[in-house]
């Protein structure tokens, strides 16, 4: 059996200290700064979301194609100039070398529909669940309705001749 | 495109028709000798699997042969083969365009048929075995006419040519390929065997007690062949690629992890139904849904739709696959519909908190990743057939939403393994859970200590320490109380499995948030330093054969080890294929490629260094997913095989 000191150990006020350790802890990391970005580093993450145009699918990051190369070239002197955030030289890309570049769809008009349609089934399948869950309780406390009740009464009503008897 | 050539192509093509004959009586054999109850009929079944399997065989071992005699009267050798073709990847050659690669899917298709109807011979009279068997058949007579017809390898090429190209680059520059295809193929192709034992199911109307742990072992066995050719698959884009990552959400890939999610959230439902007798139908939709996925995938990336780094060239085999999963789809919801009723089960699950509830949460999420996803792989098709516009969907849009996932996945894995059947109490849960938890904050204090930065990161590490602590916990409970033995069984195995699966989820995560790279150009003589390691340019060496010239730079890491990034182009495809060089170490890889334009001549060369955190964990996470499936899928100690599981549950223990 578990000691009393345990008991207390793994009550709540100690789950929310834990908690709020956790939270402490996260926050710092996610707040404090990962050192200065290099130049190759944003030139990772913009060609990250650029598409080669030639190639089927893959990133400019990814590919070797002489295509990607060039829009690689081009990011990595937007980068060196300084002169642009990483958003702005996805724009600049995309106007310069026009056709499609952009990795990730955008959140509007039919496009949207790869953002909405995910939620929309993570809350469907959630609802459904929920759902489902109330009808399994449902079910569970239907078992002692009067009708069931008279039922069993008068069932065990019959029962008790029998059991004189004996 | 039907007529043959050669020796090897008129006998390969006339042992595809023998297997094609072997399957459809071997179809019509299972379906009358089942509905007759005819013995007779039904011995015949396995001998016609046989007969499938020798001509497969025979198929195959002819393909083999023209491709080692390179004889170029066939069209597919004059794709892929080649005299300068080294013997390995003229081997392995069969398989690398589309023709191959369904021929090898016929081989595995006709050994697992083969083997199902061996093994299970002598209860073939029952008729949920004999309905599977049909299903198999069915399937194989389906591949037997892509072979004969709209892939056919053996078809003529044109006269006169005395050699070709050989295979794809890539699939020629590394021992993976001959590993990493047909294990993944036995994964998708396995998916058939539970898939049939569902149809025989629906069919009979009933589940045979026993077939319930027999499917679910077949399900987990190509769920382990899945998973394994998908690690194999990353660590080969890992080694070959050159730009250090092992997975780009390209259609190919998605196409082997959306049957893999699904397949996963059968082999937990699974294991309500063998405790509680629920869940009956769902999972028969699951096991469904997986291998009709598996032929949508191959569709998808098959048929030329799609395009990706693993597409082969188009052919006419799409509308053969779209009608067959067309078929399979209105099948199965046809007979869920006409039989489902039948299978429901009369319990319910008492409580949300309980682990047939976190179980469901399972199936939810990933039920939900499969539907992200195949939505993101057929997304360009719809905008394409709406808007006459094209559109990519890449690696970023998959990271936003399989990051949220694969967390809440994390959080269902710190909880679910201490969660009782049926109902679950605070106090419990604040008691089991409470030594896995600190094994979270342990995590993250580690974590900031080495200076891990950034809330998606952290979470990781924080809920994999959380998570790998309750999957200890468990095991450690079971090892005492059984001493080894604890280490064997699904629950157990599962564990096993899970603390793989966080390693790799810890790995991912640090080596996608935290890698760094920086182009250097190196000169002779004069050692760079990057990350906190020092480069020295040694020579390039070059090497001239019939089919590549290839040129390494010899780089001296950290004054020790020698490696060499190469770039090779190769003489019959023009293509530039740049091979990396990593320095693996616990802590993370050194990544080395060499960046073009490469002249020799000089002294100085341009490598580009990616510095990886953990990436050896994904190999030993991967490395112990396959231990602990191996694990999970011997029977443990609780309970015989043969002893009845899905009989209906008292009711009383619920009021």
């Amino acid at each position: 059996m578990m000691s009393a000191l345990s008991k207390k150990l793994k009550a709540w006020p100690v789950w929310m200290l834990m908690g709020i350790l956790v939270v402490a802890l996260l926050a710092v990391g996610a707040g404090r700064q990962s050192g200065p970005l290099t130049q190759e580093d944003r030139i990772d993450n913009v060609t990250q979301r650029l598409a080669c145009p030639t190639c089927d699918g893959e990133s400019v990051y990814v590919s070797q194609a002489p295509a990607s190369q060039n829009i690689r070239n081009e990011v990595a002197r937007q980068v060196a100039s300084g002169q642009r955030t990483d958003d702005e030289i996805v724009a600049f890309i995309e106007s310069s070398f026009g056709g499609q570049v952009l990795l990730v769809p955008r959140a509007t008009g039919l496009d949207a529909l790869i953002w909405v349609l995910p939620i929309a089934v993570l809350v469907c399948c959630t609802a459904g669940l929920a759902l489902t869950f109330r009808r399994w309780k449902r079910e569970q406390g239907g078992q002692a309705s009067d009708a069931d009740r008279a039922l069993v009464a008068q069932l065990l009503e019959l029962d008790t001749d029998p059991t004189d008897s004996l | 495109m039907l007529a043959v050539a050669g020796v090897s192509g008129s006998l390969g093509r006339a042992a595809l028709l023998v297997g094609l004959v072997g399957a459809v009586f071997g179809m019509f054999a299972s379906v009358m000798g089942t509905r007759q109850h005819d013995e007779k009929v039904l011995r015949l079944v396995p001998r016609f699997a046989t007969l499938c399997v020798i001509a497969t065989v025979g198929a195959f071992v002819c393909m083999e042969y023209a491709m080692i005699t390179r004889d170029f009267s066939l069209a597919y050798i004059q794709k892929v083969g080649s005299k300068s073709t080294p013997a390995l990847y003229n081997f392995t050659a069969v398989w690398s365009a589309l023709e191959g690669s369904i021929l090898m899917w016929m081989l595995i298709l006709a050994v697992c048929t083969v083997i199902i109807a061996w093994k299970y011979r002598n209860r073939l009279i029952d008729p949920l075995v004999g309905w599977a068997m049909a299903t198999m058949f069915f399937v194989c007579t389906f591949f037997f006419i892509l072979t004969l017809g709209p892939a056919n390898p053996f078809g003529k090429g044109a006269a006169g040519v005395l050699d070709g190209p050989g295979p794809n680059p890539l699939l020629q520059n590394h021992i993976l390929v001959l590993f990493h295809p047909p294990i993944l193929y036995v994964g998708y192709v396995g998916m058939t065997i539970p898939f049939a034992f569902a149809i025989g199911a629906l069919i009979t109307g009933r589940l045979g007690e026993g077939w319930l742990l027999e499917t679910r072992r077949w399900a987990l066995f190509s769920w382990g062949f899945l998973t394994f050719g998908i690690i194999l698959g990353g660590w080969w884009s890992y080694e070959v690629l050159g730009w250090s990552g092992v997975w780009a959400w390209d259609p190919v890939e998605n196409a082997s992890f959306i049957p893999w999610l699904t397949g996963t959230a059968y082999i937990h439902s699974v294991l309500v139904q063998e405790r509680r007798g629920m869940l009956r139908v769902w999972n028969l939709s699951l096991l469904i849904a997986t291998f009709s996925l598996t032929i949508l995938g191959t569709f998808l990336t098959r048929s030329g739709v799609l395009n990706s780094v693993h597409a082969f060239s188009d052919s006419d085999i799409g509308p053969y696959l779209l009608t067959f999963f067309g078929v399979i789809v209105l099948v199965s919801v046809g007979l869920i519909g006409w039989r489902g009723e039948k299978l429901r089960s009369p319990g319910t699950i008492d409580s949300p908190i309980s682990r047939e509830g976190a179980f469901l949460a399972n199936n939810v999420l990933f039920g939900v990743f499969a539907f992200v996803v195949l939505l993101g792989t057929v997304f360009p098709l719809i905008v394409e057939a709406l808007q006459n516009r094209q559109l990519i969907v890449g690696e970023p849009f998959f990271d936003q939403l399989a990051t949220p996932i694969g967390i809440t996945l994390l959080v269902l894995m710190c909880i679910a393994p201490v969660l009782p059947w049926r109902k679950a109490s605070g106090e419990l849960l604040r008691q089991r859970l409470f030594w896995p938890a600190w094994a979270g904050i342990a995590a993250v204090v580690m974590s900031l200590g080495v200076g891990a930065v950034g809330l998606a990161p952290l979470l990781t590490f924080t809920l994999g320490g959380f998570a790998a602590g309750a999957a200890l916990r468990q095991l450690a409970l079971a090892t005492r109380r059984q001493g080894l033995r604890g280490l064997v069984g699904r629950a157990n195995g599962g564990m096993v499995v899970h603390i793989g699966v966080i390693i790799i989820a810890v790995a991912l995560a640090a080596s996608n948030s935290y890698t760094r790279s920086q182009e250097i150009t190196l000169t002779v003589g004069k050692p760079a330093q990057y990350g906190g390691h020092s480069f020295e340019f040694v020579r390039f060496v070059e090497e001239k054969d019939d089919r590549r010239i290839s040129v390494k730079a010899e780089i001296i890491v950290d004054g020790g080890g020698t490696y060499a990034p190469a770039i090779q182009k190769f003489t019959n495809m023009g293509q530039n294929i740049g091979t990396p060089s990593v320095k693996s170490m616990f802590t993370k890889d050194i990544y080395l490629t060499l960046q073009p334009p490469v002249k020799v001549s000089t002294d100085t060369a341009k490598i580009k260094v990616f510095i990886k955190p953990l990436m050896m964990w994904l190999w030993i996470g991967g490395g112990l997913m396959g231990v602990g499936t191996v694990l999970a899928a011997f029977p443990g100690s609780r309970r015989k095989p043969t002893d009845p599981v899905s009989a209906p549950i008292a009711q009383e223990a619920s009021v």
